[in-house]
C-alpha cells in the first residue's frame, strides 16, 4: 500500500511539473501548446541515452536534458513568434506528430517502439537513488524548485512583461517590451523544465517508449491545466492531482466494470473539461472568467 | 510501376483527405469554430453505417441515412448546447477548443466502450483489388471515392455561390455583426454551418470504413487532417481544403519512393508545419495578421 502511494506521489510530481511549465506558456504567455509532451519526451530520452551510454549522474542528465530540450524548442518558438490562436495551435499539434514519429523510428538513438530498458536509478554526489522513498523526496525537491524558479519568473517584470504580451501584443510592444525575446525565452525555460520531468520520469520507470509521449499525454496535461485553472500557479498543481488520483478513486467504486476502467476514467476528464469550459472557464483555482480572448 | 501505384494510391488518400476536411473547413471557416469534435463526428457517422450495415444487414441506403442523421444530430446539438453557450459569455477560441476536445474525447471512449477497440473493416467486393496492368492493383473502390468526393465538392459549390443560405454562410464567415444589421442572425446560420458541414463527413467516413477500417481512436488523425487540410488550403476556402487534401493525400504516398512507410504520417505535418511558418494565409487564403 505505502509502495503504491509512493508510486502514484512520484507520478504526480513529474506530472505536476509538466503542468506547472505547460501552465507557464499557457496561462501566462497565450501560447496555447500541444506539443508539450516531446520536450518531456526529449528530456526522457535524453537521461535514458546518457545512463545507458555515458554517465547516470544526475546533474548531468538534467543538465543535459535541459539544454536540448530548450535547443529544439526553438521549433516551437518559431511558430508562436509568427502566428497566434488556431494557427498556432495547428502547428504545435502538427510539430507533437512529427515528434512522436521521430522517437517511434529513430531505432539507433530511442530504440525504436520497444523504447529503453534497463535503465539505473541515478547518482547524485556519489549516493544512488536506489530506494523508493528517497526518489519521492528527489521528486519532490525538483517540483518544489521547478514551482518556486516559475512563481519567481511570473512575479518578477519577466512575469509582468509576459502578461502584458498575452494580454496584447501590440501594446507590449508600444512599452518597448522585446516581445520575441521574451516569447522565446518563455518557450525555451518551459520546455527545459518539462524535460527535467522526463529525466525523473525516465530514472524512476526505468523503462521508457513512446507509449508515455503520445497527443494523448499533450491533450490530459491540457486538461490538467486547464481543469487547475489556466494562468494561476496553484491551479496546474491542484489539476494534476485530482486527474491522478481519479484512476485511483475509480478502481475502488465496485460498480464499474474493472475493464473499463481506463474508458471511464477518460469520460470522466473529458466531461470535467467540457462542463468546466461551460460554466467555469477560469478553471477550479482560477476566478471566473478572468481568460483573455485570444 | 512504383510511381504509378503510389500515384492511384495517392489518389484515393487524397480525395478521402479532401472530403473529410471539406466539413472541417466550412465549419471552421464559417463559424470560426474550432470543431475538434469533427473527428468524432466521424467516427459516430462510420460506426452508424457499421452497425446498420454490417451488424443489423438494412442495406446501405437506410445505414448512410442513418449515418447522416447520426452526424447531424450530433454536430447541430454540439453547436447548439456546448458552442452557442461558450460564445454567450466568453469568446476565447481556446475555451471552445478544449471544450471540443473533451466532447471529442467522450465519444471516443464511449464507442470504445459500446464497439470495442479494435479495428472494424465493412467488406464489400468493390474493395477488392483488381490488377490493371502487371503490377498495378486498383479497387473499384477508388472510382467511387473519386466521384463522391466531385459530387461533394461541386454540390458545396453551388451551395455556396448561387443559394442564399450560402453567400450567408460566406458572410458569416466574412464578418459575422456585419450580417446581424441585414436581418440575419449568426446563430442560426451557423447551426446551417454544423448541419452541412457535419452531413459532409458521412461519405468519408463510409468510404474509410470500407477501405481501410475504422477503430474509436481515429478522430484525433481525423482531426488532425482536417484541420491540416485546412489551413494548408486556407481557412474560409472549400477549394483550397480540396486541393490541399489532394496534396497531402499525394505527398504521403508518393513520399513512399523515398523513404520508409512509417515515416510517411510525418510529412503531411512538415507540410503543415512549414506552411504555417511560410504561409500561414494557405495556398488559397486571405492575408491573416499575425
Amino acid at each position: 500500500m505505502i509502495a503504491y502511494l509512493q508510486n502514484i506521489a512520484v507520478l504526480f510530481c513529474v506530472n505536476g511539473i509538466l503542468a506547472l511549465t505547460l501552465n507557464f506558456i499557457m496561462g501566462y504567455a497565450g501560447i496555447y501548446s500541444l506539443a508539450h509532451t516531446i520536450f518531456f519526451g526529449i528530456g526522457a530520452y535524453t537521461a535514458a541515452y546518457l545512463a545507458l551510454n555515458v554517465t547516470d549522474s544526475l546533474p548531468i542528465s538534467m543538465l543535459a536534458a535541459f539544454s536540448l530540450s530548450a535547443v529544439v524548442s526553438m521549433a516551437l518558438a518559431l511558430p508562436a513568434l509568427r502566428v497566434r490562436g488556431e494557427y498556432f495551435v495547428a502547428a504545435s499539434l502538427g510539430l507533437q506528430v512529427i515528434g512522436v514519429t521521430i522517437f517511434a523510428e529513430w531505432k539507433s538513438v530511442t530504440g525504436g517502439l520497444g523504447g529503453m530498458i534497463g535503465i539505473p536509478r541515478p547518482k547524485l554526489f556519489g549516493y544512488v537513488f536506489n530506494d523508493d522513498t528517497a526518489f519521492l523526496i528527489l521528486s519532490v525537491v525538483v517540483l518544489l524548485a521547478v514551482l518556486g524558479i516559475l512563481s519567481l519568473l511570473v512575479r518578477g517584470s519577466f512575469g509582468r512583461s509576459l502578461m502584458a504580451i498575452r494580454d496584447s501584443e501590440s501594446a507590449a510592444q508600444a512599452y518597448g517590451k522585446h516581445v520575441n525575446a521574451v516569447k522565446t525565452l518563455s518557450v525555451a525555460i518551459s520546455s527545459g523544465l518539462a524535460a527535467i520531468a522526463g529525466v525523473l520520469y525516465t530514472f524512476y520507470m526505468s523503462f521508457i517508449n513512446v507509449e508515455g509521449f503520445t497527443l494523448e499525454t499533450s491533450i490530459l496535461l491540457m486538461a490538467m491545466v486547464i481543469i487547475g485553472g489556466t494562468g494561476t500557479l496553484l491551479g496546474p498543481v491542484a489539476g494534476a492531482a485530482l486527474l491522478m488520483t481519479l484512476p485511483a478513486a475509480l478502481t475502488y467504486l465496485p460498480f464499474l466494470p474493472p475493464g473499463e476502467l481506463g474508458a471511464i476514467q477518460q469520460i470522466v476528464y473529458g466531461a470535467a473539461m467540457v462542463l468546466l469550459m461551460i460554466f467555469r472557464p477560469g478553471g477550479l483555482v482560477g476566478g471566473r472568467s478572468k481568460e483573455k480572448s485570444a | 510501376m512504383l510511381i504509378v501505384q503510389l500515384i492511384f494510391n495517392g489518389l484515393q488518400t487524397g480525395a478521402l483527405y479532401a472530403l473529410i476536411a471539406a466539413g472541417f473547413s466550412l465549419i471552421f471557416g464559417m463559424t470560426r469554430i474550432f470543431h475538434a469534435a469533427h473527428g468524432a463526428t466521424f467516427t459516430i457517422a462510420g460506426y452508424a453505417f457499421f452497425e446498420m450495415y454490417s451488424v443489423a444487414h438494412l442495406g446501405w441506403p437506410i445505414a448512410a441515412l442513418t449515418a447522416i442523421a447520426a452526424a447531424a444530430i450530433f454536430g447541430m446539438m454540439l453547436d447548439r448546447w456546448v458552442y452557442a453557450i461558450i460564445q454567450r459569455h466568453e469568446g476565447s477560441f481556446f475555451t471552445v477548443f478544449a471544450a471540443s476536445f473533451g466532447v471529442a474525447i467522450v465519444v471516443q471512449n464511449l464507442i470504445a466502450m459500446a464497439f470495442g477497440r479494435g479495428l472494424v473493416t465493412i467488406s464489400t467486393p468493390l474493395s477488392k483489388s483488381i490488377e490493371l496492368a502487371p503490377g498495378l492493383f486498383v479497387a473499384p473502390m477508388l472510382a467511387i471515392v473519386l466521384v463522391c468526393a466531385v459530387i461533394c465538392f461541386a454540390l458545396l459549390q453551388y451551395l455556396l455561390t448561387r443559394t442564399n443560405l450560402g453567400i450567408a454562410l460566406r458572410a458569416l464567415g466574412e464578418n459575422p455583426t456585419l450580417i446581424e444589421v441585414y436581418g440575419l442572425t449568426p446563430r442560426k446560420i451557423s447551426q446551417f454551418a454544423f448541419l452541412i458541414g457535419s452531413i459532409l463527413v458521412v461519405p468519408a467516413a463510409i468510404l474509410t470504413a470500407t477501405t481501410s477500417g475504422l477503430n474509436p481512436s481515429m478522430s484525433h488523425h481525423v482531426m488532425l487532417i482536417s484541420l491540416a487540410a485546412t489551413i494548408v488550403g486556407g481557412v474560409g476556402s472549400l477549394r483550397g481544403a480540396a486541393l490541399a487534401g489532394m496534396l497531402l493525400g499525394m505527398a504521403e504516398n508518393l513520399c513512399l519512393a523515398v523513404i520508409d512507410p512509417q515515416w510517411s504520417e510525418a510529412v503531411t505535418f512538415v507540410i503543415l508545419f512549414l506552411f504555417i511558418l511560410f504561409r500561414p494565409g494557405g495556398v488559397y487564403g486571405r492575408a491573416i495578421a499575425t
